[in-house]
């Protein structure tokens, strides 16, 4: 008797150490890729922005303290005068282009929401330029607001107008309204396909109520609507700011002879450094030291994000399918976007 | 017996107002909508003569300056294969072995998280939730140190070697993306774990557990992370960027090379830029097309994409 239950417990150890082999058996080659290429690489990073560093002489490293970081912060070094002015300029573009991105497709979405005929159609041409590959976007609004008369709107308009020309705070207003165009027909889709699925998921009895109220129209708007889709604004707006802060391809796709060596984003900086191959390699420790800088200011609105929504998500409702999975999150004490969201919409 | 008609209720006016009012109001911004893209597709029809003298229409001013020049221009040249079909090939193995990887490794990696036990499992998806919020820059410029390094110490050049280590460092970073992967993840959370224990008790095992029970329901989930993969992959264009810049211009992908037509120092040539585009728009538009509704419906209820 006593040994068929040192037996049997013997076995379940067997069986539990299987099951872990299997388990790390499965995990393993996400663990292996993202160790080596995406752990490792970021990790490094941390060790070159204190060394000045050359992947193309390896002898010549050494260690330099903090010495990246005070040329980083020190706005008289030409290098980093560039970063900073970069940034600036790129900010005040998203000052602008974010909230027209949240506001659009909100209006978009509230209409579509009203169901007309052919609903679907709208939506999937409302979405159809999001698939469409930013260097496609600018060969067409590159062609279309070419500078001399052979531009689709200067020959339209019979104008000669320079719309991509001018450097920054000196005459390149018109560019970034063609890059603020191009980004709202590129990017309202995905956002307008979030909010039209908030506005769905809004419960048609509060609708109702609310009409037997005699409330109008901006009211049920106010009261009802923008109250319940709450959650699904707060992430597209910290979402399309993180996205914007990394803006890099829009100005790299439409610019002109004139201005396309100014960077006008971090992003640029740091990529158009990167692809100078030799000419920048000894630059490597600076680059990694603006990078971490520059990743930890968008890393603080990612944080700002999630303390945002997880407080949100205190009041939100539990519904049964969610409590296994909120259990799981307490686990984890983090808050983790997706799990809502997916089994929000499965009640 | 007379039929007569029943007077719209109050509410039901206002409805039918509203829905009128939508439609038009969204059929003139869909219009609009497709405007660039009719635009593309016009002007890559367009003869030489008629995008000098014409580019005010958005197609070719008269049937006779209807054109394939610029399509047949760029595939063949002087007799011989020209870049864009190698562009094209590169772009395409490159996406399938993107997404081949990528579903294989998230439905592994869900499948040992939420189905078996081990040492650790709680650290490793804490980390990886954490991991989200760390921004890629990050690691873009050592990562690319260290490729420029390892490369260099490795004196690989050109070559199909060359090749080979670029397309190495193309590929397999973007295939253990972690929002993929809660997806994936997230769906399994969602399997009644009665289904898996009552295929465990009748013996079956893990691995048929897998085949024939998980992966069998996770076929819309693991069709959204198709989705999400193949555009972004066939769109990437900063890290391919990086990589490719320099090297051989027939290792190009079809979106690094579209690059060289875009900007004040691009190639101009309108008409070839357009026909290449429409060329690069047909596998995702294809794709598209096929799947619209899963992948808009799977985009609105999974709420975010990175």
């Amino acid at each position: 008797m006593e040994i068929d239950i040192s037996q049997k417990i013997a076995e379940q150890k067997k069986r539990k150490r299987q099951e872990a082999l299997l388990a790390l058996a499965l995990v393993s080659p996400f663990l292996i890729v993202f160790l080596l290429f995406t752990f490792i690489p970021f990790v490094m990073g941390f060790v070159f922005s204190f060394m000045r560093y050359n992947p193309y002489m390896p002898e010549q490293n050494e260690f330099i303290g903090l010495e990246n970081y005070i040329n980083m912060f020190n706005y008289k070094n030409p290098i980093s005068k560039l970063f900073w002015d970069s940034f600036l300029t790129m900010f005040v573009f998203d000052a602008v282009a974010v909230p027209l991105l949240i506001v659009i497709p909100l209006c978009l979405a509230y209409l579509l929401n009203l169901h007309p005929p052919g609903y679907k159609i709208f939506r999937a041409i409302i979405y159809l330029p999001s698939i469409v590959s930013i260097t496609i976007v600018g060969i067409i609004f590159g062609n279309m607001f070419k500078g001399d008369s052979s531009g689709l709107v200067n020959a339209l308009l019979g104008t000669e107008i320079d719309w991509l020309g001018g450097r920054p705070w000196a005459g390149d207003t018109l560019r970034w309204l063609v890059m603020l165009i191009a980004s709202i027909w590129w990017q309202t889709g995905t956002n307008f396909v979030i909010f039209s699925g908030a506005l769905r998921d809004v419960p048609k009895s509060l609708y109702e109520a609310c009409e037997m109220d005699g409330a109008g129209r901006w009211k049920r708007i106010l009261y009802v609507t923008l109250p319940n889709i709450r959650m699904a604004v707060t992430i597209c707006l910290f979402n399309t700011l993180i996205g914007y802060l990394n803006l890099y391809a829009q100005p790299y796709v439409l610019n002109t002879l004139e201005n396309e060596d100014i960077f006008v984003s971090p992003m640029m900086f740091i990529q158009t450094y990167l692809m100078g191959g030799l000419t920048y390699a000894k630059q490597t420790g600076y680059l990694c030291a603006s990078a971490i800088v520059f990743g930890l200011i968008v890393m603080a609105f990612s944080i700002l994000e999630r303390k945002v929504t997880a407080k949100r998500r205190k009041r939100t409702r539990h519904t049964e399918l969610c409590a296994g999975v909120d259990a799981d999150r307490a686990l984890l004490g983090y808050e983790d976007e997706t799990v809502t969201e997916v089994c929000g919409n499965d009640d | 017996m007379t039929t007569e008609k029943r007077r719209r209720t109050k509410s039901e006016r206002t409805r039918l107002r509203e829905k009128t009012v939508s439609f038009i109001v969204l059929f003139i911004i869909c219009f609009v909508w497709v405007l660039p893209l009719v635009y593309m597709l016009g002007t890559s029809f367009k003869s030489e003569l008629d995008l000098q003298l014409h580019p005010d229409k958005l197609f070719p001013s008269a049937w006779s300056e209807w054109t394939l020049e610029h399509y047949f221009g760029f595939i063949v040249r002087e007799g011989k294969i020209d870049n864009m079909p190698l562009w094209m090939l590169n772009s395409l193995w490159s996406t399938f072995a993107t997404v081949i990887l990528t579903v294989i490794v998230d439905l592994l990696t869900a499948y040992a998280v939420v189905f078996l036990n081990f040492k650790g499992k709680h650290t490793f998806m804490k980390f990886l939730l954490l991991w989200m919020a760390v921004p890629g820059v990050i690691g873009t410029a050592p990562s690319f140190a260290l490729y420029s390094q390892i490369r260099n110490s490795l004196s690989i050049s050109s070559g199909i070697a060359g090749y080979a280590y670029v397309y190495t460092w193309l590929i397999v970073p973007g295939i253990t993306g972690i929002f993929n992967m809660l997806l994936m993840r997230n769906f399994f959370l969602s399997i009644p774990k009665d289904i898996v224990d009552s295929a465990k008790s009748d013996g079956a095992s893990n691995m048929k557990i897998f085949r024939r029970v998980v992966c069998p329901l996770a076929k819309s989930t693991i069709m959204l992370v198709v989705l999400f993969t193949f555009t972004g992959s066939w769109n990437s264009l900063i890290w391919p960027q990086l990589l490719l810049t320099g090297e051989n211009s027939y290792w190009n992908t079809i979106t690094v090379a579209l690059t060289g037509y875009t900007g004040g120092s691009g190639w101009g040539a309108t008409g070839v830029a357009m026909a290449t585009s429409v060329f690069a728009l047909i596998p995702i538009v294809i794709v598209f097309v096929v799947t619209q509704n899963k992948m808009i419906d799977g985009l609105a209820s999974t709420g975010i994409k990175a």
